[in-house]
């Protein structure tokens, strides 16, 4: 069986959940399940013993549960679980199949952009610190489709950065993810030492480059003996796409 | 060592889950305000309205000033509000009627803000 479709049965089942609390079913809110907002938290919690804004003790449960997990299994929640992530691997793959040829990123830009995240992040958490809001609502697509614009939205503002968004999902696969994720820039350096990852037998690899089509990230397996790049989601895309027996393999390894 | 890819999501549900679990070691109170009373009882209250920091906030200044309370804790993502009150100067129906009492808006009219859906000694 595709690994992907395992996946997206735990992130449809994980969605559905989010929607039907989004909906104001259930006793909890969908953001108490943001584990973004346990990093918005942390310093209220040091400060004043209180969390900050609609945060709960749930987020920051969660982050903690998540950044165990990136440092077993690098960024498997982006890749098995984020609804934000599912939605946009969907609108990539509903783009790929109007648009075959979808040019890629030059590498160059792609490294520069992929910085904008960690800018993201330090801007969250530096004015939900200040002044005690969850600033990034505003901004946050996430918030934004979940809530119906819900309050915190910024009107027009909110419209144009949420379209944006959507737009640039349609045109570069996993733009939110890649470039503009501030969870994803949490994980990173836990990722990094995530050892559960996909290998590369380097003897029967046959240089296709077919992992990297496949890879939503737009990494290149073919090119690494071991998948330690940050961004790697375990996905397996790149397992389910390379056409020779065994060559990549998941492992745990250093 | 190879890993089934079964494994994987496995572990994201065993993530999820037990960050779940883990949530009450984290318990915090949204706010926590002493109104200067003495105490000698607690009651516990699930609110609706009580959903944020702000709200909490307005919801303890309802309770200022009115004799009887000592403490008021509110956990928001809970809804719910900690009364630790003296129950010679004041009683728990006292209490819900304060936090469900209309309250005026801005444009002028009135409107109840709180509703007490549990209250429990």
């Amino acid at each position: 069986m595709k690994t992907r479709y395992l996946r997206y049965s735990l992130m449809s089942i994980l969605l559905a959940g989010v929607v039907y609390l989004a909906l104001g079913f259930g006793t909890r809110r969908f953001e108490d399940f943001c584990p973004f907002g346990g990093m918005e938290s942390l310093w209220g919690l040091w400060r004043q013993g209180e969390f900050s804004c609609t945060l709960g003790p749930l987020n920051l449960a969660l982050l903690i549960g998540i950044l165990v997990l990136a440092l077993v299994a690098k960024k498997a929640f982006c890749g098995w679980a984020c609804p934000i992530g599912f939605l946009s691997e969907l609108g990539m793959r509903l783009t790929g199949l109007v648009w075959h040829k979808r040019p890629a990123v030059p590498a160059h830009t792609d490294r520069w952009l992929r910085l904008l995240r960690y800018a993201v992040f330090a801007l969250a958490l530096y004015f939900t610190y200040k002044t005690g809001e969850l600033i990034l609502r505003g901004y946050d697509p996430f918030f934004l489709i979940f809530s119906g614009f819900g309050h915190g939205s910024i009107g027009l503002v909110s419209w144009i950065v949420l379209i944006a968004t959507v737009i640039g999902v349609l045109l570069v696969p996993m733009f939110f993810c890649r470039y503009l994720c501030p969870l994803g820039a949490t994980f990173d350096p836990f990722s990094r030492l995530g050892f559960i990852k996909v290998v590369r037998n380097d003897n029967h690899c046959t240089q296709c480059g077919a992992c990297q089509l496949a890879c939503p990230q737009d990494l290149a397996p073919f090119k690494m003996n071991k998948i330690r790049h940050r961004d790697c989601t375990n996905c397996l895309e790149c397992v389910d796409a390379c056409p020779e027996k065994d060559v990549l393999q998941l492992k745990a390894t250093l | 060592m190879n890993i089934p890819r079964i494994l994987l999501p496995l572990l994201v549900v065993a993530a999820l889950f037990s960050g779940y679990l883990l949530r009450a070691a984290f318990t915090q109170p949204t706010t926590t305000v002493s109104m200067g009373s003495a105490g000698g009882k607690t009651v516990e209250c699930i609110v609706d309205g009580l959903k944020c920091k702000g709200t909490a906030a307005f919801f303890t200044k309802l309770y200022t000033g009115v004799p009887g309370i000592a403490t008021i804790e509110t956990f928001a993502t809970e809804h719910k509000a900690v009364f630790s009150y003296d129950p010679q100067v004041i009683t728990t129906d006292r209490i819900k009627s304060i936090m469900e009492a209309p309250l005026p808006m801005r444009d002028g009219s009135s409107r109840q803000v709180f509703t007490c859906r549990t209250i429990q000694d």
